[in-house]
């Protein structure tokens, strides 16, 4: 049996919904399988825990740390979520940006979303398009020094997942992001007031009430990968924005 | 390594993976053709000499759309080229997006044609994503036949369709299919090309699968 993994289980290829789709597309191309989304999806929120001026990114970590361990959670490892942008060559008209993002959650796809003005477009693909990127160079040059990523330890705690994610772009500390994801159930809709409500146990009353603007319009929808891909995009954006902070 | 370590970024794992030389990115190559009349002997031939055959040989059912992409800073140069194929036959497949670098002219005693190619699985909105992108649609067919395994080697046996505008079923370009023997190796694997020379030499005479040079195809008019 093969030791690649499907990016939605992430598990080797050994389901039935899996192993299914890869021996055909396997024996047609030879190459990776990357199916969409099975019934098993899981739901996410992604928070900016605020740093106190006094404070520095580090201790909040630990107090976050501190908090959900005496809730019961035990950590299991850690994550990371990247993006790295490409900006169109002037002389190709109109400015447009491929952000190629990649999850630890999914470590057989790389997310790929392409801002052309108001739209945005995006495709799931496997690991060889970040390859196919090196040789789109002369078309798209990457920004190297806003390449940002979130990264820290990761907690389960009954159906829910929680990540401290502490940000940084080009080793200068940015902020705090917190994903929580309530693995049973794939619409967000049905879940969000439940997701509200740990999150407001964890972190106190600054959980905003409406839903991340990403889902707003999506709250019917199956939540899939990509979902949790374009709220991460949402806070780096604005994450590039901002001026560094301290991190110890 | 611990299992609370923090886990290697995409980047770092990729540059690994090319230094090790493990990543499938060269396809070595060889094409033929054979008459409609004659087909079914060498499919009944291909069912002798191949593995996946239990059931049949397999079908396959594909459209495939070329794109490209020309150079921004040197428009006379060559235009980087991209292939997106999906299955007819099993429309909840991913799509293959597949670049393919032009052939490496270097020793002309190779027994196969050589080069670059990626084949990458997607899923989502790739036709518009390549629009926005900036490729251009060059031409689309669709492709129909049969497909063997040998080893390594995968043995295509197709007949070429152009696409209908409307209901009417599509119409063959020939009166013959399409025979393409390749491998999808990482570099430097040169041996590969004397076994796929040695598989195809089993072939003859129903089909000769050779090189072709693609700069004689590119003078011939098309209609």
């Amino acid at each position: 049996m093969s030791d690649r993994s499907c990016y939605v289980c992430v598990k080797h290829l050994g389901c039935h919904f899996c192993s299914r789709l890869w021996d055909r597309r396997e024996r047609a191309s030879g190459g990776f399988a990357l199916h969409t989304r099975t019934a098993n999806s899981i739901r996410y929120s992604l928070q900016q825990y605020p740093v106190p001026e006094n404070k520095t990114g580090t201790y909040v970590v630990e107090l976050l740390t501190k908090r959900i361990l005496a809730l019961g959670a035990t950590q299991q490892g850690q994550f990371l979520v990247d993006c790295e942008s490409y900006l169109s060559h002037p002389l190709m008209g109109t400015t447009k940006t491929v952000h190629i993002l990649h999850n630890s959650e999914q470590p057989a796809s790389v997310f790929s979303i392409l801002e052309s003005g108001t739209k945005n477009i995006h495709v799931i693909a496997d690991g060889l398009f970040d390859l196919l990127m090196m040789k789109l160079s002369q078309h798209y040059t990457s920004k190297k020094q806003t390449k940002i990523e979130s990264k820290g330890p990761r907690f389960e705690l009954g159906d829910f997942c929680v990540k401290l994610g502490s940000v940084t772009m080009n080793q200068n500390f940015k902020g705090i992001l917190i994903e929580v994801e309530y693995r049973p159930c794939v619409m967000a809709n049905a879940v969000w007031g439940l997701l509200r409500e740990f999150l407001q146990g964890l972190l106190g009353p600054t959980v905003p009430v409406q839903p991340p603007q990403h889902l707003i319009s999506r709250m019917n929808e199956i939540y899939t990968p990509i979902d949790t891909i374009y709220q991460y995009l949402e806070h780096f954006s604005a994450y590039r924005k901002t001026t560094g902070m301290r991190t110890t | 390594m611990s299992a609370n370590a923090a886990p290697i970024t995409a980047t770092d794992s990729l540059s690994q993976a090319l230094k090790a030389n493990i990543i499938p990115n060269q396809e070595y190559l060889l094409q033929g053709s054979v008459l409609d009349s004659a087909v079914e002997v060498l499919l009944h031939r291909l069912r002798g000499l191949c593995d996946n055959v239990d059931a049949g040989p397999e079908t396959f059912d594909d459209q495939e759309v070329c794109f490209s992409l020309r150079d921004p800073n040197h428009h006379q140069a060559p235009p980087l080229m991209l292939r997106v194929r999906k299955a007819l036959d099993a429309r909840d497949m991913p799509f293959q997006l597949r670049y393919i670098g032009q052939p490496d002219l270097g020793d002309k005693n190779r027994p196969t044609v050589v080069r670059s190619s990626l084949d990458i699985a997607c899923s989502g909105m790739l036709i518009e994503f390549l629009n926005e992108l900036g490729c251009r649609i060059e031409f689309e067919y669709s492709v129909k036949g049969y497909m063997f395994r040998k080893g390594r080697m995968k043995i295509t046996v197709a007949k070429v369709f152009k696409i209908s505008q409307n209901s009417m079923p599509p119409e063959p370009i020939s009166q013959s299919y399409l025979v393409e023997l390749s491998v999808l190796a990482p570099q430097g694997q040169d041996a590969i090309g004397e076994d796929m020379r040695a598989f195809a030499d089993q072939l003859r005479p129903l089909v000769q699968l050779d090189k072709i040079d693609y700069k004689r195809l590119g003078h011939m008019s098309v209609s």
